[in-house]
């Protein structure tokens, strides 16, 4: 039997939920999915226990409460806000051991074969794992569409606490653009130096009539707000295209990126951003930018 | 609030890593980034709640010595921390349990300890969790921001996309940092010399359990899908780029 911990924020089931779901399916015909949440759960495809409520990172205790009773082969979490919070937890309550960043999970030997990215998108890495498991799973490996279906919901109250209470939800204004609706959207990374380099990509973002946004290390350093980061903690991208100068494609990064066309710009040929882009170009974007952007305007007739 | 944060080290992906089927070889270390935010926002917070910060180097026998740990120190000594230490892992493993294990009795007695969220080889297990439940105290990742009022830890967590959930945290917590509220500050060269010759690191070895139940079976690169590489000078690929551009109705 495989156990799925749904991932829910803002009592809002997120996708890679089916993903996990779908993967459960493959390793197994007896999947039970766990919400925590007060949604309406209708499309989890299989049996659901709806635990009422708002999920919290010390959920753990209710992951482990269903563990110890339904004990199953493997746990599933999302590599996600909440999943990263409950998995480890759990792993170190039950025991049990924790297997992250994963892109692929097989049964074999009466244990599992796991698959984990990692190295910033370098390298994979193949794990013999003991049964029973706890697996956090990396965003867009298994097909959601396969872990929706009818669901037959049992719901249950259970009283866990702990010491950490959510206050407030925070949300950001929206300024400008979202990028996650842009049809071009050009992206910075640590590849643009500086952030009085920034102004050049803008630039090109407005001669392309795209939308400028940036990976984590540029947020991080302030030099774009939260709500133009692309990635697992920022937002995705799924319009015409993706313009990716200097950055180099970690695992967190291209999670966000589901832009039809992908050109990256780099200059390290190895840059794991090259294995998500249909187009690249090995340069440094500050040779590069200042010619492009003046070819652009030639093109366009502005001065 | 007495506090700590945890620093590791890890290979430098700029420099370029060796994929071996058992191992992975660097050829140069540096500090975990995340962990880097973790000491930051100690940093931070100690000043808002007026407490006191150890920060932790979790190394082993290749990496104890290494200028990137020594550095991490320093760099850390020089903007304020209290106290340094080296927890020295007598054997080197990838599994956060067998870690978590080896380092729990160093880590009794915090109030606060702030870590990296994860690190680029983190593939058997997150640190910060796992901690947490072995020192009974609590947790939560995806912090960006600690405050302190009215006695209370206030945190901010990512939730993605710029919304943030607002916690209160009982203490003892273990808080996984994915970013400092600050960017991460650096100190002029000489002040960093300065802090490296006058610090002192306290070294504790610690044997590291065998716990398994994780066991690497490869190290490999993942395939190189079909790509089109646009090749030139400057210009040259700067044209192709407008071509492309064109075929995509953009320009």
């Amino acid at each position: 039997m495989i156990l799925v911990f749904a991932e829910v924020i803002e009592n809002e089931i997120q996708d890679i939920t089916y993903e996990l779901v779908a993967l459960a399916k493959k390793l197994d015909d007896d999947v039970t999915t766990v919400v925590v949440g007060n949604t309406e759960v209708k499309d989890i495809d299989g049996d659901v226990i709806q635990v009422e409520g708002v999920l919290e990172p010390w959920h753990y205790l209710i992951a482990e409460k269903l563990f110890n009773e339904l004990k199953p082969d493997a746990m599933l979490f999302a590599n996600a806000p909440f999943g990263m919070d409950i998995a480890p937890q759990l792993s170190a309550k039950l025991g049990v051991p924790l297997v992250t960043n994963v892109v692929g999970v097989k049964r074999e030997n009466g244990g599992f074969t796991a698959t984990s990215l990692v190295y910033g998108g370098r390298v994979l890495v193949d794990l013999a794992v003991e049964a029973p498991a706890i697996f956090v799973v990396n965003r867009g490996y298994y097909d959601a569409e396969e872990g929706k279906g009818q669901s037959n919901v049992k719901k249950v109250q259970m009283d866990v606490s702990d010491g950490v209470e959510l206050l407030r939800v925070i949300k950001p204004e929206e300024v400008g653009v979202d990028i996650s609706k842009a049809d071009v959207v050009v992206s910075v990374g640590r590849g643009i130096g500086d952030q009085s380099n920034i102004e050049l990509a803008e630039e090109l973002a407005e001669l392309l009539d795209g939308a400028l946004a940036g990976s984590r290390p540029v947020i991080d350093q302030g030099w774009l707000p939260k709500t133009r980061q692309v990635g697992r903690s920022g937002k995705t991208v799924t319009g015409k295209l993706y313009l990716a100068l200097g950055i180099s494609g970690a695992t967190e990064h291209v999670e966000g990126v589901k832009a039809k066309n992908v050109i990256a710009v780099n200059i390290d040929k190895d840059a794991p951003i090259f294995r998500v882009a249909n187009v690249g170009v090995v340069a440094d974007v500050l040779e590069l930018l200042p010619v492009l952007i003046d070819k652009i305007k030639e093109l366009k007739g502005i001065p | 609030m007495k506090i700590c944060a945890l620093i590791r080290v890890v290979p430098d992906l700029v420099e370029g890593i060796e994929i071996e089927e058992t191992e992975i070889i660097p050829f140069r270390f540096i500090p975990n980034e995340r962990d880097e935010h973790a000491v930051e926002e100690a940093l931070i917070f100690k000043k808002k709640c007026n407490g006191t910060v150890d920060i932790i180097g979790i190394v082993d026998e290749e990496t104890r010595d290494d200028e990137a740990i020594e550095e991490a120190l320093a760099m850390a000594f020089a903007k304020g921390a209290d106290k340094l230490k080296k927890i020295v892992l007598a054997r080197k493993t990838s599994n956060r349990m067998e870690i978590a294990k080896a380092i729990v009795d160093e880590l009794k007695g915090y109030d606060v300890i702030m870590v990296g969220i994860q690190s680029i080889d983190s593939f058997a297990g997150y640190l910060g969790g796992i901690l947490a439940v072995l020192l009974g105290a609590r947790y939560i990742g995806g912090v960006v921001s600690v405050d302190f009022r009215d006695g209370d830890v206030i945190v901010e967590k990512e939730f993605g996309g710029g919304v943030f959930g607002e916690f209160k945290v009982k203490t003892p917590a273990v808080l996984g940092i994915v970013s400092a509220e600050n960017p991460i500050s650096f100190v002029p060269l000489t002040k960093l010399r300065q802090a490296m010759r006058s610090m002192e690191v306290e070294e504790i070895e610690v044997d590291v359990p065998e716990i398994g139940g994780v066991e690497v079976a490869r190290f490999y690169e993942p395939e190189k899908p079909e790509i089109v590489m646009l090749e030139g000078d400057v210009e040259e690929i700067a044209d192709k780029l407008i071509e492309v551009f064109k075929a995509l109705s953009i320009v």
